[in-house]
């Protein structure tokens, strides 16, 4: 169980002289601060999938990286499985997997010794790493690359061995930033049936996208953000009939009234 | 730690750029650029020598032994005809000729009665071309010559023609051992030649492994695995110091083995003494002094690495810092800068000064624990100040 209630973070401007008109009149930014998460709480339960939402420069990945400890809040409680995320950060590293939004790799070590490596700073064994990585190699459908430098793949291959790698300690709670963007229809694919199988296997998963079809197909549950606020969570069913089974409208109605409350 | 040091050597030896930098630069390139350096300069100077110069003389006839002497060498001297009145420096620089000797009407040997005399020598004395030497030579043998047929004339001994030639003279009586004369000339060098080798060797492994995380897009995930902020830190601070240190240790030892190879064996006999007479154990002090420092650099590479938003952020970054660098070591070398008073607190400088006493085997060694212990306090401040940095939001997500 994964709960976030009423998280906030906040940055420094180091130069509002350069912001742009449009962020200059961002109602966040206030004073020399910019508000990315201002009040954002959601919940997944065991075997969830949870979908966040919300347009660019909402605060979904603010939110996500304070979730994986990469930042940390300025106010608001993050607990997994009882552990206070916040307070105990080394802790829920250990219980957590994370795949950031860049594809980011080593490029002079093959795909094995990328997954093999975060496994050693996970505490591992070799015998365990070896084992876990055949089993990701399966899973993800990565034999014929796996032993081949990092710095000559394709951003599908990339993805699929930064998933594996953020999984590679079998985490308690899966936090992928969106994890389909740049992929082809195979790789994709791949992805999807891997978050699946995640569900299926108990693990909660929450993941940020664009892609509304992906929302429909996998996650339980639907958190949208905007502004750094949630402005919806509720069930993927409670989410789609908000316009009658069109997600896309629904997203857009809840938008539409958020920005009618941030008017207001 | 010693994961994360594992790890980054392992890229480090499969990277080209750190490989070239770290290896090839020091092992080949470096020796090439001396040896391309002293071969041609050899040549240059071998061409010089042996070329057969183009010469006009004005005024022959008062000095038939010197144009004699010109004449008797014609593999190295060749004589051109010119109007007296032409203009010399025309002739000489659309090489009609490489010089004129202009030999006064008055000119005579008997410089009893006429005192010293003069010849003109018009040469183009820019660049290499021993004509001045050359010459020389020839009115150098005249002179030496009109020197003793002076001192026969005025009835002079051996001992009266020494007197006169240099009546007062001062003698060296150096109580400097031949190891503090050398130390002197070579220890000054040797931290210049060392900080800036394990600076330069250390640059490139620090760009890639704080900048080049964040281009990568690493550094996040590094960033939340379960491992201690400060181990992260530590391990790619000893690997950054480590290549330092290693960069060096190649350098120098590819400048020696090249050295010798380059010098055929020429002076080995006095190097290899020099080196005897250095102790074992002052090597050993002068690798312990060279551990702070490179940590020092080390953890100041680091702090502007994860500073930098890019890997091209972060060579401007370091480019900055072979100044900082530079000036305490320059202020080593600078003469009546000696290990004592305020020098001995001034950081890097300080460190300068005792690898040249050790060198030189006049080292204070009371002094030397001092100095270690201030440079490794501040060693370990800027480590402490490189974890501090590196638990920065602002700094890692610029």
């Amino acid at each position: 169980m994964i709960e976030i209630k009423h998280l906030a973070k906040k940055f420094a401007v180091e130069n509002p002289k350069k912001l742009s008109e449009q962020e200059r009149k961002d109602p966040r930014l206030q004073g020399r601060f910019f508000h990315s998460v201002k009040d954002v709480s959601f919940s997944c339960k065991q075997g969830e999938v949870l979908g966040l939402l919300g347009p660019n420069g909402a605060g979904k990945t603010t939110t996500l990286r304070i979730l994986s400890t990469a930042l940390k809040a300025d106010a608001g409680q993050v607990m997994i499985n009882g552990h206070n995320v916040l307070e105990n950060p080394l802790i829920a590293r250990k219980k957590i997997g994370f795949l950031s939004g860049t594809t980011g790799l080593y490029g002079r070590l093959t795909g094995r010794e990328n997954i093999a490596y975060f496994g050693q700073l996970h505490g591992l064994t070799a015998g365990e790493i070896a084992s876990r990585i055949d089993e990701l190699a399966n899973l993800l459908d990565m034999q014929s690359f796996l032993d081949r430098r990092a710095e000559n793949f394709s951003t599908g291959m990339k993805q699929k061995v930064s998933i594996a790698r953020a999984v590679i300690h079998q985490p308690e709670l899966v936090v992928l930033d969106e994890p389909t963007t740049g992929l082809d229809i195979m790789a994709t694919a791949t992805v999807m049936e891997f978050i699946q199988r995640l569900k299926s296997q108990g693990t909660p998963v929450i993941f940020s996208t664009h892609h509304l079809d992906e929302v429909q197909e996998l996650c339980d549950r639907v958190t949208v953000i905007d502004q750094g606020e949630t402005r919806f969570d509720d069930t993927v069913e409670a989410f789609s009939a908000l316009a009658d089974g069109k997600l896309h409208q629904s997203f857009l109605s809840v938008l539409n009234q958020s920005q009618v409350k941030g008017v207001a | 730690m010693w994961m994360i040091f594992r790890k980054e050597w392992k890229e480090l030896l499969r990277d080209r750029k750190t490989l070239f930098f770290m290896i090839a630069l020091p092992m080949l390139l470096f020796p090439l650029i001396f040896g391309a350096i002293i071969f041609f300069t050899a040549n240059a100077v071998k061409d010089a020598e042996s070329k057969v110069l183009n010469y006009a003389i004005v005024g022959a006839e008062y000095s038939t032994q010197i144009s004699q002497a010109l004449a008797d060498a014609p593999d190295k001297f060749k004589r051109i005809e010119i109007d007296a009145n032409a203009d010399y420096a025309v002739l000489i620089k659309d090489k009609t000729v490489d010089f004129i000797l202009v030999i006064p009407a008055e000119f005579g040997t008997n410089v009893l009665d006429n005192g010293p005399q003069k010849i003109a020598l018009y040469l183009n004395d820019a660049g290499l071309n021993m004509v001045y030497r050359r010459v020389n030579e020839i009115v150098s043998d005249l002179s030496d010559q009109v020197q003793q047929d002076s001192f026969a004339r005025l009835g002079l001994s051996e001992t009266q023609q020494q007197g006169l030639l240099e009546p007062v003279s001062l003698e060296r009586k150096n109580v400097a051992d031949e190891r503090e004369n050398w130390g002197e000339k070579i220890g000054g060098m040797l931290p210049y030649m060392i900080f800036i080798l394990c600076l330069q060797g250390a640059m490139a492994p620090a760009a890639d492994l704080g900048a080049g995380e964040k281009e990568r897009g690493t550094l996040e995930t590094l960033l939340i695995s379960p491992m201690e902020r400060y181990k992260l830190v530590m391990g790619k601070f000893l690997t950054i110091g480590f290549a330092g240190v290693t960069s060096a240790l190649i350098t120098v030892a590819s400048l020696a083995l090249w050295g010798l190879v380059l010098s055929q064996g020429l002076a080995i006999a006095k190097v290899a003494a020099f080196m005897a007479m250095i102790g074992w154990i002052d090597f050993v002090l002068i690798f312990l002094m060279l551990i702070p420092v490179v940590a020092i650099f080390a953890a100041v590479l680091l702090s502007l690495s994860i500073y930098a938003r890019s890997f091209k952020e972060a060579q401007s970054y370091m480019g900055s810092l072979i100044i900082f660098v530079l000036l305490p070591v320059i202020i080593a070398l600078t003469p009546g800068v000696k290990l004592e008073g305020h020098w001995v607190w001034v950081p890097l400088t300080n460190v300068a000064l005792a690898m040249k006493e050790l060198v030189k085997g006049t080292m204070d060694y009371f002094a030397l624990i001092g100095i270690f212990t201030s440079t490794a306090v501040i060693a370990v401040a800027l480590i402490a100040f490189c974890i501090h940095w590196f638990n920065k939001e602002k700094v890692l997500f610029r």
